[in-house]
């Protein structure tokens, strides 16, 4: 999704200024502040972000104040589009104060997650006043905190929509469809890829991945036909085979990224030097 | 047959008119779902019983709910050159001396709650009854409805709403067929900024200028939407306005669709309301059928259409966002604004798009029809106009309730209302539902305006008052409203789907007698950062409830924990 109106899309890619903490920094008109900040190097917490996604604001962590007319204004850096001028500040007394309730409340929401007890921990908080949610039987180890990444990945960059949310409110969890093994999950593994929290788990057998969180859901690996591993799920590779030339992909089918490589290189040596290869 | 002309206008006008005062009696029941729920379908089938086998010469009708659901079931009796005169909690074993009466040209003394010699409908139309019944207390007269002011509810439980015929003999679409015919959109556009009017959903933003900025988006295509997913505990007025007088929506649509050049409209609409749909179905095919919606209309060249969605049972629907993607068939989940709906690639499929709360729709008509100048006098500068309350709770006389924006508080809940049911004293009211504040009995001072009760904690909503006696515990009622939030809270963002799960757990310790004092300071922080922090309006003003009883009831809570 575009920003839209006075930082609309006609605007877009003009390059503006933007003060962030008093400092100068150049973006793009219409680049999110977070992914601004990112840039600069300037610390902003953040858990539901990812560049290639629509913005979604989910999180809160990303908060910081606008200055306007005088005024300070909270919003999530992450939604808010960068226009020429625009003055925000971060680690404000008001944000710190809020932001370390919604540490508290993840701590409290995943109490088994290393990743977000150590990011707590690194803006002072280590525990929680609130009441910790421990499900035994939970497919993603009490670890999940419902940024939807990995909902929107699968959906928006990978086309499957194999997952999704289930429920609403405080019951909500990402699961498959009524959470049985799915036919839409390609394996890529995007899912796991993006999880803030380390939360997804897949388990590479002997020719199936096993997309254990994802209510055990197994995918056919392609066996690599020169050095006979598994290495990328079968639905995955057909996919992107289709987007090749018929002889691309007539060389590279079944090839796992190294023997690709070994094989194309070799090629390209014996062309040179008109088949007799010599690594002398 | 298609109304093209000023006089097609007026052929309508004189039938629904014969269908109003036919001649010989008309026997109109009070059917909307209140007047439903409590007998008004077995008190209308008998009264149909007893004219069809007695073959008599009594037009019995169905009309919409004038408001005092206290006294219902409700039958307005008109026989010729007498008075409108509305019996009250009439029951079915009624029927047959109720119609003995009629036939001797009388009323039933005991059952007279008040007579109408006549009714202003607001929009240039009077309607005359006649005299006579002078032992029965004039409509003006009963307290309930002496304080009141009826704009939107003008037609309510007077005129059939399942027949377009009367909406036009009462004065309806004239507002419309003014303004196709003889305004620019910009001239209406400018008389709905003129008037001052302020959104009924409850957040008050000008509606003129929604409208202004949806007209002047650049875009191949643009959408109108009426929100009619009122979801407020105890909240029906836009439920009745849809029950009773289903065309005023229509034409306020119809009116604003040709401001903004725009050719498609919606009404998203509850499952919850079976009969508000079932309505509002019928008075959109009455309307094709007229040439008032399709194309064409008035014989112009102006083009529009309604269709209705019906929503899938989720309060935050009502959130512009969510509802939007309701409408386009995924989860009812809000994205951060902007884009606004107003936007390109912010509203439905990707089109601006303008969305106003029924309510506001139902002000259109009267505002072009009579002007802007003189809705600006009704009500108090920068709110002007009327507000339909639903008010309820523990209060004496439940009903729908219109007044002047700026009628303070204790007008309503004392004087129309007369306080506390069975005499209890009353302590405080609830405004805006879930999303508002309680409000103490020190403050009914407070004008009922959309600044007065943000500045009280509270806010306008969409217009429930939910009222609580010295028996209501503050803190459960805190409890309810959070509890309500809880479970209708989309899950997306963090404080809202996790904050107020734990500030649930937290008032249910409390009133467990569990709590100590360092639970009600983390109640206090929990509840300040969730208003601060979430993502859309339903988390940012669930805790309302619970900060106004701290604020205001700090002592229950007190009570409750120990030290």
């Amino acid at each position: 999704m575009m920003p839209v109106g006075s930082t609309g899309m006609d605007a877009a890619k003009k390059p503006v200024t933007v003060i962030i903490n008093g400092r100068r920094c150049r973006a793009d008109a219409g680049e999110r502040i977070l992914s601004v900040a990112i840039r600069e190097k300037i610390a902003i917490p953040h858990l539901c972000y990812e560049a290639s996604l629509d913005p979604y604001g989910a999180c809160r962590l990303c908060l910081v104040e606008v200055i306007k007319r005088g005024k300070n204004e909270m919003t999530t850096s992450c939604t808010l589009w960068a226009t020429e001028g625009l003055d925000v500040v971060t680690d404000t007394p008001d944000i710190v104060k809020h932001r370390n309730i919604l540490f508290e409340l993840y701590l409290a929401q995943a109490p088994k997650s290393e990743i977000i007890k150590k990011m707590a921990a690194q803006y002072g908080v280590t525990k929680t006043r609130f009441f910790k949610k421990v499900n035994p039987a939970d497919p993603l180890g009490n670890a999940c905190i419902l940024c939807g990444l990995c909902v929107r990945v699968c959906d928006e960059i990978m086309g499957a929509g194999a997952i999704t949310f289930v429920n609403r409110g405080p019951y909500t969890v990402v699961n498959t469809p009524f959470s049985e093994v799915t036919r839409d999950c390609l394996g890529c593994g995007a899912c796991a890829k993006v999880c803030p929290t380390g939360a997804i788990r897949i388990d590479d057998l002997e020719g199936e991945r096993v997309m254990t969180s994802w209510s055990g859901t197994r995918v056919p690996l392609v066996q690599c036909r020169a050095c006979g591993r598994f290495f990328a799920p079968q639905a995955l590779a057909a996919k992107t085979l289709a987007r090749l030339t018929p002889a691309l992909a007539g060389d590279v089918a079944a090839l796992c990224p190294e023997c690709r490589g070994q094989q194309i290189a070799e090629r390209e040596i014996r062309a040179k030097t008109g088949g007799a290869g010599n690594h002398a | 047959m298609k109304i093209k002309s000023k006089s097609d206008l007026a052929a309508r006008r004189r039938i629904g008119a014969a269908k109003i005062t036919p001649g010989t009696p008309r026997i109109a029941v009070g059917l909307a779902t209140c007047g439903a729920a409590v007998g008004g379908d077995r008190i209308y089938e008998r009264l149909h019983e007893i004219i069809q086998t007695g073959n008599l010469d009594i037009l019995l009708t169905k009309v919409g709910c004038i408001g005092y659901c206290k006294e219902e079931p409700l039958v307005n009796i008109t026989i010729p050159g007498k008075p409108l005169v509305i019996l009250h909690r009439v029951n079915e074993a009624d029927a047959d001396t109720i119609i003995r009466a009629v036939l001797a040209g009388d009323v039933l003394d005991d059952k007279a709650l008040c007579r109408i010699p006549a009714w202003d409908h607001v929009t240039g139309h009077t309607q005359q009854y006649g005299t006579g019944f002078d032992r029965i207390p004039l409509y003006a007269d009963v307290p309930f409805f002496r304080h009141q002011k009826k704009v939107i509810l003008r037609n309510a439980g007077l005129i059939n709403p399942e027949d377009i015929d009367e909406y036009i003999a009462v004065g309806g679409y004239q507002a419309a067929f003014q303004a196709l015919t003889g305004m620019t959109p910009e001239a209406v556009i400018d008389e709905v900024e003129k008037s001052g009017l302020r959104g009924r959903g409850g957040a008050g933003f000008p509606t003129g200028l929604k409208w202004r900025i949806t007209r002047d988006a650049q875009a191949d295509k643009k959408y109108i939407i009426c929100n009619a997913d009122e979801g407020d505990p105890g909240a029906y007025m836009n439920r009745n306005e849809m029950e009773s007088d289903p065309h005023m929506l229509i034409e306020g649509m119809i009116i604003g669709a040709y401001a903004m050049g725009v050719d498609e409209g919606l009404i998203y609409i509850r499952a919850e309301y079976p009969l508000a749909i079932q309505r509002l179905k019928h008075a959109i095919r009455e309307a094709r059928e007229a040439g008032l919606l399709g194309k064409n209309i008035f014989g112009t060249t102006f083009c529009f259409d309604i269709e209705i969605a019906i929503g899938a049972g989720a309060f935050v629907c009502g959130e512009s966002t969510a509802l939007v993607a309701s409408i386009e068939g995924k989860t009812g989940r809000p994205h951060p604004r902007p884009p606004r709906l107003t936007d390109i690639g912010g509203g439905l499929w990707g089109k601006p798009t303008d969305l106003n709360n029924v309510e506001t729709w139902c002000n259109v008509p009267v505002i072009i029809k009579n002007g802007s100048g003189w809705y600006a006098q009704i009500g108090a500068h920068g709110n002007t106009g009327t507000k339909v309350f639903s008010l309820v709770g523990k209060v004496d006389r439940v009903g729908l309730v219109e007044v002047p924006l700026g009628t303070s508080l204790s007008t309503i809940v004392f004087d129309i209302g007369n306080g506390g049911a069975a005499q209890k004293k009353v302590k405080a009211v609830q405004t805006g539902g879930p999303s508002g504040g309680c409000i103490p009995v020190r403050l009914f001072d407070t004008p009922m305006d959309y600044e007065s009760l943000n500045n009280a904690g509270s806010i306008m909503g969409s217009g429930g008052i939910v009222v609580m006696d010295e028996e209501t515990n503050m803190v459960d009622i805190a409890r309810y409203f959070i509890n309500f939030a809880t479970g209708e809270s989309c899950g997306k963002c963090v404080p809202c789907r996790e904050g107020l799960k734990h500030t649930l757990l937290l008032l249910n310790k409390i009133l467990a007698g569990k709590g100590t004092k360092a639970d009600l300071e983390t109640l206090a922080i929990l509840v300040d950062t969730i208003q601060a922090t979430s993502l859309c309006g339903l988390g940012q003003t669930a805790p309302n409830p619970v900060l106004t009883t701290l604020a205001y009831f700090r002592d229950e809570y007190d009570a409750l924990v120990r030290s």
